[in-house]
């Protein structure tokens, strides 16, 4: 059945490729999001969908009062995922600072009533039905790559994940705050002991992990439908990202970004009625072999 | 004398038993006609759903301005499924047993749709069904207790095949949701367009789950088998992001597109101006056509309620619930089996006409709109051109072919 001509065909495989770096990019900002909150705060955040949903929405909507203008999408994309970081600054001091210390399952519950809440406010503010944004003029457009068109907006996206990823490397390897996060992930105890605002630590990585997600939305805005129910999907696409990677690990989030991307994209020619398997087939291999993921670490919890 | 008494009031008080026991008429009347009504109410379904239920309130304000149905008002109790067949089981019972419903409608999901038809075959009542689609419902797991007034997958396919028999194409490429839906809209497509017009290709197919984000690595493959022409039953923000990722892969310049829902107003309002203008587009229900006094009536009375153009769902609770009220009133009373009776094979007036309840598989003769896209001035969306409606009959699966699928179970 499957046709493997197209694998004799340099400009198919290049441009598919392609778009299995594209789907990794966008996999990569929104898990690295929910990797650096369960690495650094212990918390597995379930309503990182919903950030994801929530960062689509405001860019949406910040989009519409700009319509017409040249800046309309930077502004909607910069503003809505600095909205969605504001949203997880209140989640964060509200809602999980008082479950730090109870068990994981009550985190657990709280992050998923959380899913339900945004769910139906999402739903109050923008209604049941679906939307879609519009990519910039600038990067409406293709280019040719190997005699095929390519989406500019594709490789905008390309650019945009290689930056993040190297700024929150800088972030955390070469800043008082990196090592302040570092030192509170192994130790939150003895990081407060010393004198070091741990609440406030806390809040600003919680944030951090609210705007990846809401950037990741951001970007999904114009090349995708904007609807109540896109937060469910994503959030399993996530966990299934940072548990092959490995939880915490933010190279180990990029590493199963990548796998998984080129994973879907050429897995498709060879089973097209498997479509969806490949990457739950994947993520059991790794905890078969790995259970802590490819770049994480063997964890013992008390 | 004391004797007489105690008689008189044994007899009295035995006659007051049996009296309360007895129905009283003008008690009775007073009671409300109640109609449990089911839908996903989230997700991807909400924009469905939601004009369906307003649907359903449309008509039934109407039935019970005019008196009601056999002098009783018509009641709707809504129950959401959440998509999910075990909880539409759940609600069904509910309704059933607690609620004391006099019959059931809804349901956008095939799996809650098949899972509550087993329910109202267990309880025999009558359940109507409105918008989900998988032909199974009243095909090879049809009964007496289940009715469908929306259009199924077999009509849906068979409808698009009649479309493109008379077209030139012959390399088909096929995409989906991989889901029972998704599967049926597409085998009933080829099978009956393969009868229709022999030498037809399927020369790729794409089967990405339902709720795909990244549609990119399909577009591709889909184009390296250079098809003629692409068959597509993605619907709602599947269709939106399978155009809007397609468009700048040159995709509409180098093969044709063909979609179930791409003229549904969920999917042509957000897409706007980025629809490319010519591929095929096809809805359950458009506003704009049949241009006739009783659809712009349907469509007046629409805006009137909900602020807003009906899409396909308010017209599938609208209509649904008036097959449901023109058979109880067919049949003067509320009682199942007598409405079931009156049902099959009813004839009712619609928005866009006239529509029949085919007695043997209880399947309405719903037919498809199909047309190509085009830009117009008056909407800020583009809508189908020179809209051709196949429907009735020949949509339908012959019932010899239904009879056999119900045998080989």
């Amino acid at each position: 059945m499957p046709d493997l001509s197209a694998f004799a065909d340099p400009g198919f495989l290049a441009v598919q490729c392609l778009n299995g770096l594209t789907q990794a990019m966008f996999l990569f900002l929104i898990a690295s999001g929910l990797s650096l909150i369960f690495g650094v705060l212990g918390v597995l955040n379930f309503a990182h969908g919903s950030l994801y949903m929530l960062g689509a929405y405001l860019s949406y909507t910040i989009a519409s009062w700009f319509v017409g203008s040249p800046a309309t999408f930077w502004v909607a994309l910069v503003l809505g995922s600095i909205g969605v970081a504001l949203v997880g600054g209140i989640i964060e001091s509200v809602f999980l600072r008082p479950v730090y210390r109870r068990e994981e399952l009550e985190q657990l519950l709280v992050t998923y009533a959380l899913v339900l809440i945004i769910s139906d406010l999402v739903k109050l503010a923008w209604g049941a039905e679906n939307r879609s944004g519009s990519r910039p003029a600038l990067l409406a457009g293709s280019v040719d790559i190997a005699g095929r068109d390519f989406p500019t907006y594709n490789l905008f996206v390309l650019a945009v994940g290689p930056l993040v990823a190297l700024g929150l490397w800088l972030l955390l390897r070469r800043t008082q705050f990196g090592r302040l996060v570092r030192a509170a992930a192994n130790d939150r105890e003895m990081v407060g002991v010393v004198g070091v605002n741990v609440k406030g630590l806390f809040t600003g990585v919680f944030m951090l992990g609210a705007w990846l997600g809401g950037l990741g939305g951001g970007l999904a805005a114009p090349i995708g439908a904007i609807f109540p129910g896109m937060d469910v999907e994503i959030i399993v696409e996530s966990f299934i990202v940072v548990v092959v990677g490995g939880m915490g690990s933010l190279g180990g989030t990029l590493l199963g970004a990548l796998i998984i991307g080129q994973l879907n994209a050429f897995g498709i020619l060879f089973f097209p009625r498997f479509a969806i398997v490949f990457v739950y087939v994947l993520m059991a291999v790794v905890l078969v072999i790995r259970p802590w993921g490819l770049l994480g670490r063997p964890v013992t919890r008390g | 004398m004391k004797r007489f008494t105690a008689v008189a009031g044994t007899v009295l008080s035995g006659l007051l038993i049996l009296w309360s026991a007895l129905p009283l008429p003008a008690q009775a009347q007073q009671e409300p006609i109640k109609i449990g009504v089911i839908y996903g109410l989230g997700g991807a379904a909400a924009p469905y759903t939601k004009p369906a239920i307003t649907g359903h309130e449309l008509a039934v304000d109407e039935i019970n301005a005019k008196g009601g149905l056999l002098g009783r008002k018509l009641q709707l109790v809504i129950r959401d499924d959440q998509s999910k067949p075990d909880v539409g089981i759940r609600e069904a019972r509910d309704l059933i047993l607690k609620e004391k419903v006099d019959f059931l409608m809804g349901v956008i999901h095939s799996g809650v749709a098949l899972g509550i038809s087993e329910v109202a075959k267990e309880y025999k009542k009558l359940y109507l069904n409105t918008i989900a689609k998988t032909a199974a419902l009243t095909e090879e797991k049809g009964h007496r207790y289940v009715f469908r007034s929306a259009s199924n997958t077999a009509i849906e396919g068979r409808a698009a095949a009649i479309l493109m028999a008379d077209k030139p194409f012959k390399r088909y490429a096929v995409i989906g949701p991989d889901y029972e839906y998704g599967h049926r809209m597409v085998d009933d497509f080829i099978g009956h367009l393969k009868t229709l017009k022999p030498g037809v290709q399927v020369v790729a197919e794409a089967w990405p789950k339902f709720g795909e984000r990244d549609f990119t690595a399909h577009v591709n493959a889909l184009l390296q088998a250079k098809p003629d022409m692409v068959y597509s039953s993605l619907w709602g923000g599947d269709a939106i992001a399978f155009v809007k990722q397609a468009k700048p892969y040159g995709f509409f310049t180098k093969t044709q597109y063909m979609n179930i829902a791409a003229a549904d107003l969920d999917v042509v309002v957000p897409l706007g101006a980025e629809t490319p203008e010519g591929i095929w587009g096809s809805s359950n229900y458009a506003f704009y056509h049949p241009d006739t006094p009783a659809n712009r009536e349907f469509v007046a009375k629409y805006k009137a309620k909900a602020n807003d153009l009906p899409p396909a769902g308010a017209f599938f609770g609208y209509v649904g619930t008036y097959f449901l009220a023109e058979a109880i009133r067919k049949a003067k009373s509320a009682d199942t089996e007598k409405v079931i009776d009156a049902l099959e094979g009813l004839t009712i007036e619609t928005p866009i006409g006239p529509l029949t309840m085919r007695a043997y598989d209880h399947q309405a003769t719903k037919g498809q709109y199909w047309g190509r896209l085009k830009r117009v001035p008056e909407f800020p969306f583009p809508i189908m051109g020179d809209v051709q409606l196949i429907g009735g009959e020949k949509t339908l699966r012959p019932v010899d072919e239904i009879k056999a699928l119900r045998g080989a179970k």
